[in-house]
């Protein structure tokens, strides 16, 4: 069986920054794996502008981003598997590996798990009515626009106001689609002051407070919603043909769950917690490469 | 056969152990997307019914059967056991009562427990729990997975099956039958109907109407198969106000499914606000421990519930032999799918019969399900890579689906994301196809040679690309 030092799962912002920070700090048995055909995760549907202020003192598109982290990793010798997903990880220090040249058990010292989050669904939500075609995650809605460029629909209603609401609010507007409103539970807009400038206010874009989807209509697409305020208790009938859902981020965790704390496991990235900007995330995946790196 | 559900996937096999050719019109554009698309996935032991009943008989034989049958079908099988709860002491009276019955139908195994007992199989039931009837015999399947297994089964024994093709008439001819679709005209010498919620109307196409179908809704909750305290047996509730109650079932898939409420008039597959409440409230009364945040999916299922036309209501499955060469299977609602093949084969005796037919000696009652990669050891996994490479690659990250499945599934007739999604179990876990569904709709575009933007969820009108697509 292979065996390296140091595994990280994932090669998005997080898992790139923390096998270079390890590399620099003189870790030299490091393996990073990838579900995706080339390193940055999530950062490569993201063609917005707005990443790296902190950390590169510039405001890059996500592919930039990511294409700056690819470029320091060239300089390592770290040893990057793309196409390669982590099928499980077990308590022996043994994750198993899956790719089109086979299936096959590595072993490590230490583990930083740095596989991002995933999306809560419409289905977690206390949400009736029919289970029609078009509705999207945002994250999804991003893949088809920036990576598949595919249309989801029209007429669209963004359901959560954070910053990935906020995002695929313009995104959809610049593709010249109609968005008829980002629909918020809270009293205004929960995601940064600084997408509400440039996402909702710049673009005009109709925001309803206060309320939230109770009931989906449509039998084979979605013909629309019904809206609850959730101040005076009213519901209104809203026609749309897409709804996109932007209900927060969970933590992806689910290959180590049953395995408890162990010392040699470490989280990095939004898998560690969710943060609402890539530099934040970066630099403690930093910390956690040289930690890693060090023990 | 008029419909490919269950029951007329399973009358289209068992007709094929007999040399008789089968032509099968199901009017969507898969098999068991109607009422058998969504059930409490139980297989019953047969406590339920009055003993020498035709439901009491065909439970207890089809459930006796069930292991051999899944294994004939390559279908995942989980005889977990069931135990049915009562809080106080008319439930214990209920559940005393189905003692008996189900001793009177022939139900192996049953045991009356107390509280404490039946905790100590179910340590996250309610300690109030007073009685429980132990049912070894229980079991579950997953619904569709059976009844697809056995339209293949079918198929590979020469069974034809035309999809998308809707009879809009029937009418008498020498000998047999005419059915007309929009497309083209079938003669046959004998008909089984077994269209499901639309029985009632595809007899009165040719019959006077002698029982309707009245529609009844149920809602149902899926919990993620990581939900703590889960049970391990499928738990039924017997509550004390003699109310309705509550069925949680330990999936072949990992997963919980609670359910179902019940409401009149359900005629879609919409979920409803006032069920899942109660299902919500039932299920903490039941497992006060079990976090519902873990909740994935909720979705509705409609049941053919059959009623005399004069509005009285009917208990047993109707079947019904308006004319030589003609059989309708009306209300095959619960225990439907336990007793799809045991029907079925009721079908083919029928069927058989008339047409004199002799024994299909070249029948195999044997199919291969959809290899899977998951749940392999390593080497074995690895092998299945080299012998194709599309065994290493993951679409389905939650339920650790390949991309050699889907186009296995693909090959055998998925046509729909939700075609894939039954045959591979894609998309079903927690992300609920957030991250492979986009995935799904490319490989079927490319394997099926249309547009991106053609391919549906579940059928005509339900294109997951919507709008304006030259625009992009």
């Amino acid at each position: 069986m292979r065996h390296c030092e140091l595994l990280i799962i994932g090669a998005g912002a997080a898992g790139t920054a923390a096998a270079v920070a390890a590399w620099e700090s003189g870790c030299r048995s490091i393996v990073l794996v990838d579900r995706g055909h080339s390193p940055g995760g999530v950062l490569l549907q993201c063609l917005h502008e707005g990443f790296g202020l902190s950390a590169f003192g510039e405001e890059l598109t996500g592919p930039d981003y990511a294409g700056r982290l690819a470029e320091k990793l060239k300089y390592t010798g770290v040893q990057l598997l793309t196409g390669t997903e982590a099928v499980s990880v077990e308590k022996e220090k043994v994750a198993l590996l899956s790719g089109r040249s086979g299936f096959r058990p590595l072993g490590f010292d230490r583990l930083i798990l740095a596989a991002g989050c995933r999306e809560r669904t419409i289905g977690a939500l206390p949400v009736t009515g029919t289970r029609p075609a078009g509705i999207f995650t945002a994250g999804q809605a991003q893949e088809c626009i920036n990576l598949r460029r595919q249309s989801p629909g029209d007429n669209v209603l963004i359901l959560g106001g954070g910053d990935l609401g906020m995002i695929m609010a313009r995104r959809f507007t610049l593709e010249g689609k109609h968005v008829i409103a980002v629909i918020e539970q809270g009293r205004s807009c929960s995601g940064m002051a600084r997408n509400y400038r440039r996402c909702i206010e710049a673009y005009r874009i109709p925001v309803i407070c206060r309320s939230t989807v109770t009931e989906i209509h449509g039998e084979g697409r979605i013909q629309g919603v019904t809206l609850f305020h959730l101040d005076n208790g009213e519901q209104e009938y809203l026609p749309c043909d897409t709804l996109i859902t932007a209900l927060g981020l969970i933590p992806e965790r689910e290959l180590v769950k049953k395995l408890g704390e162990p010392d040699w496991l470490y989280l990095a990235g939004n898998c560690s917690r969710i943060h609402d900007i890539v530099d934040s995330a970066v630099a403690e995946a930093e910390k956690t490469g040289r930690d890693a790196a060090l023990r | 056969m008029i419909g490919g559900g269950l029951l007329g996937c399973f009358a289209a096999r068992n007709l094929r152990r007999r040399n008789i050719s089968v032509a099968l019109l199901e009017a969507r554009e898969d098999v068991c997307t109607g009422v058998s698309r969504a059930n409490t996935a139980i297989v019953y032991s047969g406590c339920d019914h009055k003993p020498r009943t035709l439901k009491a008989e065909m439970t207890v034989r089809a459930n006796a059967g069930f292991d051999r049958l899944c294994r004939e079908l390559d279908v995942p099988f989980s005889r977990c056991g069931s135990l049915m709860v009562s809080l106080g002491e008319r439930g214990n009276e209920v559940l005393r009562r189905k003692l008996a019955q189900g001793q009177a139908n022939g139900v192996p195994g049953l045991r009356l427990l107390g509280g404490a007992q039946a905790r100590e199989l179910e340590p996250g039931l309610t300690d109030k729990v007073s009685m429980a009837l132990y049912v070894p015999g229980t079991g579950t399947v997953n619904p569709w997975a059976l009844g697809i297994a056995a339209g293949e089964n079918a198929a590979a024994n020469g069974a034809e099956f035309f999809l998308n093709t809707r009879v809009m008439n029937i009418s008498a001819a020498d000998g047999g039958y005419i059915l007309e679709t929009e497309e083209e005209s079938f003669f046959c010498r004998c008909v089984l109907n077994c269209a499901g919620l639309a029985a009632d109307m595809v007899q009165a196409l040719i019959f006077p109407p002698t029982v309707r179908i009245m529609p009844d809704a149920g809602d149902y909750l899926v919990l993620d198969r990581e939900t703590e305290n889960a049970p391990g047996h499928i738990l039924q509730y017997e509550p004390e106000d003699g109310g309705k109650g509550l069925s949680a079932v330990p999936t072949v898939e990992g997963s919980l499914l609670l359910g179902p409420s019940e409401r009149e008039n359900g005629t879609d597959y919409a979920t409803d606000r006032e069920g899942l409440a109660f299902i919500r409230e039932q299920t903490l009364k039941l497992l006060p421990e079990i976090d519902l945040n873990n909740t994935i999916r909720s979705f509705a299922a409609v049941r053919p519930n059959p009623r005399k036309v004069d509005g009285g209501s009917i208990g047993s499955f109707v079947i019904e032999n308006p004319a030589p060469g003609f059989w309708s299977f009306i209300g095959i609602k619960t225990p439907g799918m336990t007793c799809a093949d045991e029907l079925g084969r009721f079908a083919a005796k029928k069927a058989a019969a008339y047409l004199k037919a002799a024994q299909n000696r070249a029948f195999t009652p044997y199919r291969e399900g959809v290899r899977k990669a998951h749940g392999l050891c390593p080497e074995r996994r690895n092998a299945l890579i080299a012998e194709d490479a599309d065994y290493g690659e993951i679409i389905c990250h939650c339920e650790d689906v390949t991309k050699a499945e889907v186009l296995e599934a693909i090959r055998r007739g998925a046509v729909t994301v939700d075609g894939i999604k039954r045959r591979t179990g894609a998309g079903m876990g927690r992300c609920q196809g957030g991250r492979c569904r986009q995935k799904l709709v490319e490989l079927l575009a490319l394997e099926m040679g249309i547009a991106e933007n053609a391919v549906t969820r579940d059928g005509t009108g339900s294109n997951i690309l919507g709008g304006r697509y030259e625009a992009l």
